[in-house]
């Protein structure tokens, strides 16, 4: 009997053991950060960039805000009622197809050798039963879907190469040095580029298609109102937004 | 007297099944978190425009939004020099524009589809949300950051990899180390004068 009651008294200290250890987390995990914690938190902390040309930038910025307000808001808002939402997927989707090299090169040179396979196989798909492109039929298959967009200055992100100073594009926007020369890079991996560069009348395709262009401009418009609506300094807001952005870009 | 241990085997039994119940902080915090969501989303699906629907799903934020600790973060190391009359000022202007913030990324009358991808935990007492934001064939990624401390409460919302806090702490800072708490103050009651 006494061994039994030892038994179950060592089996109870075990349970009583293994329940403060599964508890842990709950009843011994909650937080209590004070302001002095904040400092080393690691949520208090995010990317930052060199802004040594500042007060250029936020000129140039100041153009860029107007030009999007007077100009290319309503020009947005004109295509958009002009052509009905399924014709723009369709110029979306052929577009997107077109700039394959660009995803697949820098797959590659990231060394994400599964995903140019499925990039390939997305582009050739496309491209055959999707007409040229004009119909994602690649959303039919799950693997083919919501495959991450590689760019060039993401690869020299993954490379280990910084992002130098700050700058504000005319027209373009918020870019490092180093996602300048990337841009440069992946207008170079755009076939169009390369049709306009010999016919010239073909000028227009890569400054429609080209990311950063007409195409995407909806969305880029959307996004820059919302990262700007309810802000102190709009300037340092998108500047905050570009470089974590870019940031998580590098990290994927 | 045979059956006593038996039934103490499964007393014991549920005794360890009963706390792992109770105690899946993960659990507990995305359940908090797709409850409060779900409730804006059918807000947001119903409200005729974006004022209504910044005051119609104020209560439900304040109920899963740490405005204190959101204020704290995003103001940083100059909190400290704030009294307390002026740090309880700054909580209930930023509360103002976190919901205006928050609630931007709904579109009035619209239901977005919102998925939510399995919660981490990096940390005791943090669990991490990611969840996927569509809207009309455009969708983004959107993660809720929660902590527990006095039950689950979001401290910060990253969309596309951009924290709210850490955006926000970028420019308190200038303000800061411009004009200390006051300048903080005036360009809080500013933001919310111009973007109302």
């Amino acid at each position: 009997m006494n061994a039994r009651t030892s038994i179950l008294t060592a089996l109870l200290a075990g349970v009583v053991f293994i329940l403060s250890i599964n508890c842990t987390p709950c009843y011994g995990g909650q937080r209590s950060v004070g302001a002095a914690d904040d400092d080393t938190d690691e949520y208090s902390h995010a990317a930052s960039i060199a802004d040594p040309i500042e007060p250029v930038n936020r000129g140039t910025f100041w153009l860029n805000h107007q030009l999007y307000r007077y100009i290319l808001k309503p020009l947005s808002k004109a295509y958009d009622a002009v052509l009905p939402s399924p014709v723009r997927r369709g110029i979306f989707n052929a577009f997107d197809n077109v700039e394959y090299p660009d995803r697949v090169v820098n797959d590659v040179l990231q060394w994400k050798l599964k995903r140019a396979g499925y990039e390939s196989e997305k582009f050739v798909l496309n491209t055959v039963a999707g007409v040229g492109g004009i119909f994602k039929v690649s959303d039919h298959i799950p693997s083919l879907v919501d495959l991450p967009r590689p760019d060039t200055g993401q690869t020299f992100g993954k490379w280990g190469i910084g992002h130098g100073a700050y700058v504000v594009l005319p027209v373009f926007g918020p870019k490092s040095v180093r996602d300048t020369v990337g841009f440069a890079g992946d207008i170079a991996l755009n076939p169009l580029f390369w049709l306009a560069f010999w016919f010239p009348s073909t000028a227009w395709l890569p400054a429609v298609s080209a990311t950063d262009s007409a195409r995407t401009l909806h969305d880029k418009l959307k996004a820059y109102d919302a990262t700007t609506a309810n802000t102190l300094d709009r300037y340092l807001a998108i500047r905050s937004a570009y470089v974590q952005n870019r940031q998580q870009a590098v990290s994927k | 007297m045979n059956s006593r241990p038996l039934l103490i085997l499964m007393l014991l039994g549920s005794l360890l099944t009963i706390p792992r119940a109770i105690c899946s902080p993960t659990e507990e915090a995305d359940n908090r978190l797709k409850k409060a969501v779900g409730e804006v989303v059918a807000i947001a699906a119903h409200a005729p425009d974006r004022k209504t629907l910044s005051e119609q799903v104020k209560p439900v934020l304040e109920g899963i939004l740490s405005f204190e600790t959101m204020t704290r973060r995003a103001i940083g190391p100059g909190w400290r020099q704030f009294t307390p009359a002026q740090q309880q000022e700054a909580t209930g202007l930023f509360t103002t524009l976190i919901i205006r913030t928050y609630t931007a990324k709904f579109t009035p009358g619209e239901l977005p589809v919102e998925t939510f991808k399995t919660a981490s935990t990096p940390s005791p007492g943090r669990v991490e949300v990611p969840t996927t934001s569509s809207y009309n064939g455009s969708s983004y990624d959107v993660v809720y950051r929660l902590e527990e401390s006095e039950g689950w409460k979001i401290t910060d919302v990253v969309i596309e990899g951009v924290s709210m806090i850490a955006n926000y702490r970028t420019q308190f800072d200038a303000e800061f180390t411009q004009g200390g708490a006051n300048a903080v103050i005036k360009a809080l009651n500013h933001s919310l004068s111009s973007s109302q």
